[in-house]
């Protein structure tokens, strides 16, 4: 039985900067449908230039981007089709968030893709609907916080309805109660089918919320796979000049075996509980932080 | 600058269509250049400080600072408009009735005349205007260089904000000669960050299928039929009232 096709791969990519800087050396990615991806490495490690190969607004100077399985091609028609399927969320919001109020900022992709008035009406209404910003949609853009204005900004491509969503470090500069607010809904998104694939430095955000790691150092990626393989992998990890999780270094200091390790210890209530054991306390006595609400893999039962 | 849009998003008339503002504020606009000034512009000021301020519910003070400036330029204009020079025996300066009624009807006229427009800025977003423009047949291309101003100003506004506290704090401004070098610096950075951002806001618009043209949605504002008529009717009022004052004067 062969392999599914990935939804979205790179193949050999290489990008040389105008200026002769070299920021990504010959790597290979594969999103499948339906997964969230983290994209982990240090910072200036080529995350960025990385995504904004996903959707054509860089073109490799070797290697392929194939869509579908079918190389991707770079004229004015093929990219259009390509953005509308691949949405892509800057890291800093205000580099994409142009108009004066948030509901017309939102309503300009659905009109670039053709929707009437009405449509777009109904689309903008949804995505603030979704980001729980609703309330925000008459607001001035220049007034937000700058967690309400991520949440434009993700809210803007999102109404475009995107087979595949790429962040940019999305939880960056979010206080946690921030994170905790746009992790619930990207997860709802993901619930719905949406690919999602994230670029961040945060071990424990991937450790806690990916399905499948790539682990990115200088322009390449060393290796993709299962979450909970790659971030227990130590050599690769520091290869890419990364701490492992701290979950996963409490639970094997807690002496969790390996096979309880993945995937069942990979939510902060797990470890808690097994940390409690260990002290012989009631399951009971300590209350519950919830950071990730929405993380799939919860406490075991 | 802020204050002013801060207003002109959260004042209690900013959901009212701007039909509603523009045509009575611009009618008492008229009635001020046609009427006689001293009965007519005491009258304009008062109704539209009052449309602003209880109307509206602006504060008084931001009505104030925004007349401020243009009332200082006033000031300093009455004495040339108030002393005539004679040159008759010599240089010779004095005071005329008529040159006081001139710098009197000047300055109020002017005064009752930026209330107008001071009115309109303060309850009136920028993006409420973009419909009308539109319709008044604006091109398309202005209309969306005006919105990208107004959105990139505050953006600046804010990069100039935190780099000039940033020299600040290791001493910048300290002596008269830093202070050039270190605005001259700042200058140049915002200059360089502006293009920058140009370029990181147009592989944004990219992703959502930018083509060139800014596109959104405009809001939506129901023409009050009622208000407006209210609105000009008070108008008519202010001018009736003039008229009579005149009259009196007389």
């Amino acid at each position: 039985m062969t392999a599914p096709l990935p939804l979205l791969a790179a193949r050999g990519l290489e990008y040389v900067y105008p200026g002769g800087v070299v920021a990504l050396r010959g790597l290979d990615l594969n999103i499948e449908r339906g997964q969230k991806l983290a994209i982990l490495g240090p910072n200036g490690s080529g995350k960025t230039t990385l995504l904004l190969h996903l959707n054509g607004t860089c073109q490799p100077t070797r290697g392929e981007i194939r869509l579908d399985g079918q190389p991707a091609r770079y004229d004015h028609r093929a990219l259009n089709h390509w953005r509308r399927r691949v949405g892509l969320v800057l890291q800093e919001p205000d580099d994409q968030l142009f108009a004066a109020t948030v509901g017309q900022d939102v309503s300009f992709g659905p009109l670039n893709l053709g929707l009437s008035a009405a449509e777009t009406a109904e689309r903008v209404r949804e995505a603030l609907e979704s980001l729980r910003i609703s309330h925000l949609a008459d607001r001035a853009t220049h007034t937000l916080s700058f967690g309400q204005k991520k949440r434009v900004a993700i809210a803007g491509v999102l109404a475009m309805r995107p087979e595949i969503l790429v962040l940019d470090e999305p939880t960056a500069g979010l206080d946690s109660h921030g994170v905790t607010h746009l992790l619930s809904a990207l997860q709802q998104l993901h619930e719905a089918g949406t690919t999602l694939v994230f670029s961040t430095h945060d071990v424990e955000l991937a450790y806690a919320w990916a399905d499948e790691v790539a682990l990115f150092h200088e322009g390449t990626v060393l290796c993709q796979g299962e979450t909970a393989a790659v971030l227990g992998d130590r050599e690769a990890l520091h290869r890419a000049r990364l701490r492992p999780p701290l979950l996963l270094e409490v639970a094997e200091a807690l002496g969790a075996d390996q096979d309880r390790v993945q995937p069942t210890l990979r939510s902060r209530e797990a470890v808690l509980a097994l940390l409690r054991e260990r002290l012989g306390e009631p399951a009971s006595a300590m209350p519950v932080e919830t950071v990730f609400p929405h993380s799939r893999r919860g406490p075991p039962a | 600058m802020r204050a002013i849009d801060h207003h002109a998003w959260t004042n209690r008339w900013r959901g009212w269509h701007p039909a509603e503002k523009l045509l009575p504020a611009g009618s008492l606009l008229i009635l001020t250049l046609v009427l006689p000034p001293l009965t007519t512009a005491p009258l304009v000021l008062a109704g539209m400080a009052l449309a602003t301020v209880r109307g509206a519910g602006v504060p008084l003070k931001a009505l104030l600072s925004v007349l401020a400036a243009p009332a200082a330029f006033l000031l300093a204009g009455v004495p040339f408009l108030a002393v005539s020079v004679d040159f008759a025996e010599g240089v010779n300066l004095h005071l005329s009735a008529d040159g006081l009624r001139l710098a009197l009807t000047t300055t109020v006229r002017a005064l009752a005349a930026m209330s107008c427009l001071a009115f309109l800025i303060l309850t009136t977003p920028l993006t409420d205007w973009i419909t009308p423009l539109r319709r008044i047949g604006v091109p398309a291309g202005v209309i969306e260089l005006i919105l990208l101003i107004y959105r990139l100003i505050f953006v600046f506004f804010e990069r100039a904000l935190t780099g000039h506290q940033a020299q600040t704090a290791r001493l910048g401004y300290s002596r008269v000669d830093r202070s050039v070098r270190s605005l001259g610096l700042l200058v140049s950075n915002l200059f360089q960050r502006a293009l920058e951002q140009a370029r990181r806001l147009e592989i944004g618009l990219m992703a959502r299928g930018y083509t060139g043209e800014l596109r959104v949605l405009a809001p939506k504002r129901v023409l009050s039929w009622p208000r407006l008529a209210t609105g000009l009717g008070l108008v008519g009022l202010v001018g009736a009232a003039s008229d009579l004052l005149a009259r009196g004067l007389s």
